[in-house]
């Protein structure tokens, strides 16, 4: 997504243009925001940061995925189905052993969404048969696991996510300092580890990665590996916020086409290879925070979903036709 | 992992092959039969189950759910063969059946027109964005989902709003059926579907073309096809699909609301897919769709028989959709 310009810029900006875009855009909609309202302070900013987790977690998943070439339609319902374990599992427990348990979950997850992977390598289904397939399986199991929604955790442990003990509150730096680690983490694995190296090798082109060297099948399987923990984070987050587990299928749904659109939006492209999660985590912050907006403006909840939907039509078919005009001109 | 599709008739003229091998070569060459013959097995399978099942009557209930949704998956299916894929299918069937229930009143015909012009719209304007805007097709067909429901919830606060309850020919048409309560006419409906894209697809320039650009759209543009008119033509063609397996699911429950159809986006992708349509484009054939409708249609009927409780379902309707796929992908060895 770099422009074509006579004027030199420098490289940094030009290579990282999208990027730096999207935070600029989240920028200004805060700025807005201030004006939207009667009040800013440290209570909105709570509000936005620990809601976003939910999506900027599943972003930073699906990011991987399709980055490596793949996509993972199952993703909403791993959320939902770790957000349900979570909730029956840590009900009444101390925040030690909630941070234990917290911690298994993510390694499930990994090792689930891995399972995936290594399906979808050995059995040459699309990704997005098989990933279709494991999401009625997953939201299945959540269903299982907590028949309603209901469960619980320990009030250390919504702290954690929320930076209050009851879900909300003015402290906005326990969230933005989950938004930051899984970012900051992954933005060094995958552009500085062999194994994130080989993740957009594969997701650019599988064959030239074979041929040069890359084990493409071990590849495959940590982008979902990674993708799972992530959604496994998002269940856990959402858990934390709410206070309670909700296995409804319809919740990880509409998660899953979240996190597609805020990737898309974030600069990846759906073909695989290009993208970054640094991107990825304004697009799905810019995504959630268009709900206070509009609803500040006084739109309704409808109104904004149509408006959600044309922007996002809009920004692609501005980056889709650019796209198509420019490789033409070459 | 063995790959036998380039080789196939080149081993079967050199070596002989054993027993076991020719008769899988001679399923990969003929899928249409393994599919079909799995649809056998579930038919007996549910009989087992529920004896009664294997009647008219318990035959009936199954083609009422498989006519929608073989019709929703020709849509998907006809998109597939070009390489493009409609996440808004079932939000199309509602609105349009949301539509023609709500105007239900101005009667039938009016009412079905109106419900066929909400799928020609949506269609046509994922058409434009995938056609001339080169936007993703997924992104394009999600935002186009979201949009509409958006939309339709407030029209139905609004202008929509009021009667729900659909007109007399078209719950006879989603659920009514003839000799003597045996065939449904939806049926009736997906055969003449069915009749016409097979037509289509398979003896006119158009489904050439179809084929051709899910193969490759370059060498389609470069021989002088217009690949965006195209498109246009196909994402309007499966939004009229829509609209019908909406109108049809109108009349089949008796009233509409805005989930009618949201159940049957996942299974529409997943008939086409076990019918052996590649979701890259290029191959495969509604022959194919209509078999995997229906033992998608059978297996729901199977496990609800079999009382196992929605959450239970999911986990086997999920996992016997993916061992299709994987068992197909195997059989026939096709390859990304």
């Amino acid at each position: 997504m770099t422009p074509t310009r006579t004027v030199p810029i420098p490289a940094f900006l030009r290579r990282n243009a999208w990027d730096l875009g999207i935070w600029l855009l989240l920028v200004a909609l805060v700025g807005y925001y201030t004006t939207l309202i009667p009040s800013f302070g440290d209570f909105q900013m709570a509000s936005i940061s620990k809601n976003s987790l939910p999506l900027v977690y599943l972003a930073i998943g699906q990011a991987i995925i399709v980055i490596a070439g793949g996509i993972d339609l199952s993703i909403g319902s791993q959320m939902v189905l770790s957000g349900a374990v979570a909730a029956q599992v840590m009900d009444e427990r101390s925040f030690v052993a909630t941070l234990i348990l917290g911690m298994i979950i993510v390694l499930g997850g990994a090792v689930l969404n891995g399972i995936v992977g290594w399906v979808v390598n050995v059995s040459a289904v699309p990704d997005i048969v098989v990933t279709l397939a494991t999401s009625f399986i997953w939201s299945g199991m959540a269903l299982v696991v907590l028949p309603s929604p209901g469960g619980g955790t320990s009030p250390g442990f919504r702290e954690l996510f929320t930076g209050s003990e009851f879900g909300t509150g003015t402290n906005y730096v326990n969230s933005m300092v989950m938004i930051v680690i899984p970012m900051v983490l992954f933005v060094y694995i995958l552009r500085r580890r062999r194994v994130g190296l080989s993740v957009y090798a594969i997701g650019s082109d599988r064959n030239a990665a074979y041929l040069s060297g890359v084990d493409v099948r071990v590849a495959k399987i940590w982008s979902y590996a990674f993708g799972g923990a992530m959604a496994a984070m998002a269940g856990l987050a959402t858990m934390a916020i709410t206070g309670i587990g909700d296995p409804r299928a319809s919740v990880g749904a509409n998660a899953t086409l979240k996190s597609v659109a805020a990737i898309v939006l974030g600069g990846v492209a759906l073909t695989g290879g290009t993208g970054s999660i640094v991107g990825v985590v304004a697009a799905a912050i810019v995504l959630f925070f268009l709900n206070p907006i509009l609803s500040a403006k006084g739109i309704d909840p409808n109104t904004a979903q149509v408006m959600e939907g044309s922007l996002i039509v809009i920004v692609m078919m501005i980056a889709g036709y650019s796209e198509h005009r420019r490789r033409r001109a070459t | 992992m063995t790959s036998t599709s380039p080789s196939i008739g080149f081993e079967s003229d050199d070596d002989r092959l054993s027993g076991l091998a020719a008769a899988r070569v001679y399923l990969a060459e003929n899928s249409s039969l393994a599919l079909a013959g799995v649809l056998v097995i579930l038919v007996i399978a549910t009989s087992v189950v529920e004896p009664d099942y294997f009647s008219f009557a318990g035959l009936r209930n199954t083609l009422l759910l498989a006519a929608p949704l073989g019709i929703l998956a020709a849509a998907q299916t006809v998109l597939m063969l070009t390489g493009g894929i409609d996440l808004s299918v079932a939000m199309i069937a509602t609105g349009a059946g949301y539509v023609a229930g709500n105007q239900s009143p101005a009667g039938a015909v009016v009412a079905i027109l109106l419900g066929l012009l909400v799928g020609l719209l949506s269609g046509a304007a994922n058409g434009v964005g995938v056609g001339v805007f080169r936007v993703n097709p997924l992104i394009m067909t999600l935002a186009t989902s979201a949009i509409l429901l958006g939309l339709f919830t407030q029209w139905a606060q609004s202008f929509l709003s009021g009667s729900t309850a659909v007109a007399p020919f078209i719950s006879t048409l989603g659920a009514g059926s003839f000799l003597d309560h045996r065939v449904p006419y939806s049926v009736l409906v997906w055969a003449g579907i069915s009749a016409m894209l097979l037509l289509l697809l398979h003896r006119s320039g158009f489904g050439r073309v179809v084929y051709g650009i899910g193969d490759n759209d370059v060498a389609m543009r470069l021989a002088g096809v217009r690949v965006w008119q195209v498109q246009i033509a196909v994402y309007t063609l499966a939004g009229l699909l829509a609209a019908v397996a909406g109108i049809l699911l109108a009349g089949r429950t008796g009233a509409v609301d805005l989930q009618l159809a949201s159940t049957f986006l996942l299974p529409s992708v997943a008939a086409a897919v076990i019918g052996g349509t590649s979701i890259f484009g290029g191959t495969g054939s509604y022959v194919g769709t209509i078999l995997g409708a229906l033992i998608l249609s059978v297996l729901n009927s199977l496990l609800t028989f079999l009382n196992v409780g929605q959450a239970v379902q999911q986990i086997v309707y999920g996992s016997i959709v993916l061992v299709l796929a994987w068992g197909y992908a195997q059989l026939t060895g096709v390859h990304r």
